[in-house]
């Protein structure tokens, strides 16, 4: 039998030396070093052979930290099967398969197949299931400084600034609130008046369950059942604890992501396209929710549902300065909802009508 | 220098005695390596990861050639996975301190405080022990004093300093992990100073702070003007684009700098290093990179790594070329991998 063309490092000094290797039938390691007359023999079971990766040099490894460099991966691979009899032992036939998988074109498409299946499935059911256990998990009291540092951040950047609505019109609408949260039973919400030129005509909840409705809004209203309208969707978003349950898809997102890419920086990038589908599909959900939240309390208190809609059709297209689009508004078409809301009514107005 | 030729085929003429590192790594290649691994490592709940990571390794050494040899990796996975349950098993007792009580979570972090340096030199020690070239290993022997004087001491120190003495701790660093890195029984030497470490990041401060009032005042004043009540729209996009801006600009503007003066003021033996990194291609190549890692989702990452490796390989030179290195026995010990886990960040950026 010819033996393999290496080079042999005695791995005391870098020179290497010219030899050749075989692997004998008994299951013995011959290395010929510099001719014939200079061999070392050594058990198979004492010697490490690496996995194959690619085409690049493999150091097999010799008791006593010499090691041979072979270039021929084929030849050693051809030379390791020809002395294996009968069944390869489980390690053997696992370097095989990942040579084929990642030599192969076939093997990569089946990885990439399973990743995409495993990443999309984890984003679909995955992500939901998570960040409902993180929402069941996490403290009111911990969601409560969440919400309080994004609102020291809206301060600080003069984002929300102190309210000009006249005290009466306040405790109005505050009466309105604190009625609803009885009526409903959400019990950590507050209401907040700011005035905001970046926001314009808009409402929202932040986590831990303070309300923000601007100046702008309660301008735009023409009556207070279409401020009560909008109150009562953001309190749905309290309830149902939305930006607390975004918060933490978004992090499950970025730890699978970071599993994917071996890097959080890198995840951090990559997550990006990702996410935006998710936020749009998301905030579809999570506004579908607060709608039907409103809606209900809504038709308990005699209010029609289509206040809602109203407004929505009236805060279309308005923006506050800097392109901030209207959250309020902008998740779902304000025609749909609109007509959700209409649909809403008239159920309840058939519900009545049997009665 | 002993053995100049090592009769194994070193082309050397006499008159030009400098290597050139070469990097012969396939991107799509390297990306079916990277595929396979990721959904074995999804599959495997993040078991395969070091077997992963082992194995992407290999891939990339084995394609550095200095000469006519290539580097080797040889690091064990088992020892890796052993140091990411140990690093994940201090994180999740680090998140159930913090979710008991902020005391406890501060107790913990005043034990932990002291194992940095000892993290950093398990980490270092281990990548370098794993890295071979001709059958020799490089090593590592910093002492724990050292380490805890440039990693935690001095970034408190920087800190107080309002990043004053960012600039040396980094140069401290730098002259720390090469220093005492070995390659067999050679030692490597560092011939840098702190100078040029705080040019290099006065330059970013002054540059960033040159280019904030300049912009300033070319975008945003004349959009102001008009409605002194209404915020301009131009302010809005204004401060998180300059910082995104600026923070990749001198992020790679420091890499690319002191990467290069770092190996340049590098020594083994006879040989000298030399590495010119340009911030032009340096830019390019890491802004383009962002793009198509988001454009693709990820998928792009694999060949982001073999373009700035084949870059930065390419560039290397080595003047002198390494004669024969010996090995004093006795040396080698076996070193888990919880170091390098726990601060993977630190290896270098090539396999030397």
């Amino acid at each position: 039998m010819n033996g393999l063309p290496c080079r042999y490092y005695d791995g005391r000094t870098s020179t290497p030396r010219e030899a050749e290797m075989t692997i004998t039938a008994d299951g013995n390691l011959i290395v010929a070093i510099d001719g014939i007359e200079n061999r070392e023999v050594h058990s198979l079971a004492d010697v490490r052979i690496p996995h194959r990766i690619a085409d690049t040099p493999r150091h097999v490894r010799l008791p006593g930290g010499a090691s041979c460099e072979v270039r021929d991966n084929h030849a050693l691979d051809a030379m390791q099967v020809r002395t294996e009899s009968g069944r390869q032992p489980v390690g053997r036939r696992f370097e095989r398969l990942l040579h084929r998988l990642d030599s192969t074109w076939r093997g990569a498409a089946a990885a990439l197949a399973v990743t995409a299946a495993i990443l999309l499935s984890f984003t679909k059911w995955g992500t939901p299931a998570v960040a409902r256990l993180v929402v069941a998990a996490t403290p009111p009291e911990l969601e409560a400084v969440i919400g309080e540092n994004l609102m020291t951040l809206f301060l600080q950047l003069d984002v929300l600034t102190p309210t000009e609505v006249d005290e009466g019109r306040q405790a109005e609408i505050l009466r309105a609130f604190y009625e609803m949260k009885d009526d409903t039973g959400v019990e950590a919400a507050v209401l907040g008046f700011f005035s905001s030129a970046r926001f314009g005509p808009n409402a929202f909840a932040l986590p831990g369950g303070t309300v923000v409705i601007t100046d702008e809004l309660v301008e735009l209203a023409d009556n207070d059942e279409e401020i009560i309208a909008v109150l009562a969707h953001e309190l749905g978003h309290v309830a149902g604890r939305h930006v607390l349950r975004r918060i933490a898809e978004r992090s499950s997102m970025l730890v699978l992501w970071t599993a994917f890419t071996g890097d959080v920086s890198v995840a951090a990038l990559s997550v990006l396209g990702p996410d935006q589908l998710l936020d749009q599909r998301y905030s579809r959900v999570a506004e579908r929710e607060a709608d039907r939240f409103a809606f209900e309390y809504l038709l308990g208190a005699d209010i029609s549902p289509t206040r809602l809609g109203e407004l929505l059709r009236r805060l279309e297209g308005t923006h506050g300065a800097g392109g901030v689009p209207n959250w309020l508004a902008s998740h779902q078409g304000a025609d749909e909802r609109a007509r959700n809301a209409a649909e809403a009514a008239e159920r309840a107005g058939g519900a009545e009508a049997i009665e | 220098m002993s053995g100049g030729n090592t009769g194994d085929g070193i082309t050397e003429d006499g008159e030009s005695r400098t290597q050139r590192l070469r990097f012969t790594a396939d991107g799509w290649e390297y990306f079916r390596i990277w595929i396979v691994n990721v959904a074995l490592t999804l599959l495997t709940l993040g078991i395969y990861s070091a077997w992963a990571k082992v194995r992407a390794r290999r891939y990339l050494y084995g394609h550095i050639w200095l000469g006519d040899t290539a580097f080797d990796y040889t690091a064990n996975p088992v020892a890796i996975l052993r140091g990411r349950i140990l690093v994940a098993f201090v994180a999740v007792a680090l998140w159930f301190a913090n979710l008991f009580s902020l005391w406890y979570y501060y107790a913990a972090i005043a034990v932990l405080a002291p194992l940095v340096p000892w993290v950093v030199i398990r980490a270092r020690t281990f990548q370098l022990r794993n890295s071979r070239y001709r059958g020799i290993a490089f090593d590592f022997q910093g002492r724990f004093w050292d380490a805890a004087v440039w990693y935690p001491l001095m970034a408190v120190a920087s800190f107080v300093t309002f990043g004053l003495a960012w600039p040396f701790r980094i140069f401290g660093r730098d002259r720390f992990l090469v220093a005492e890195s070995r390659f067999g029984s050679k030692r490597f030497r560092f011939i840098g100073e702190a100078g040029p470490y705080y040019g290099v990041y006065i330059f970013v401060w002054v540059m960033t702070v040159v280019l904030f009032i300049g912009s300033c005042i070319v975008l945003v004043l004349p959009s102001l003007g008009s409605d002194p009540e209404s915020p301009s729209p131009t302010a809005a996009w204004f401060l998180p684009v300059f910082a995104v801006l600026t923070g990749l600009f001198s992020f790679v503007y420091i890499r690319a700098r002191l990467l290069s003066y770092r190996w340049s003021c590098t020594q083994l033996g006879d040989s000298d290093f030399v590495l010119q990194l340009s911030f032009g291609a340096m830019l390019w190549l890491y802004a383009s990179n962002a793009a198509l890692i988001v454009a693709t989702f990820g998928l792009f990452t694999p060949f982001a790594r073999i373009r700035v490796l084949r870059y930065v390989v390419d560039q290397f030179l080595v003047m002198q070329p390494l004669g024969e290195v010996t090995f004093e026995a006795g040396e080698a010990q076996r070193l888990g991998a919880t170091g390098a886990e726990a601060a993977g960040e630190f290896g270098l950026e090539i396999g030397i």
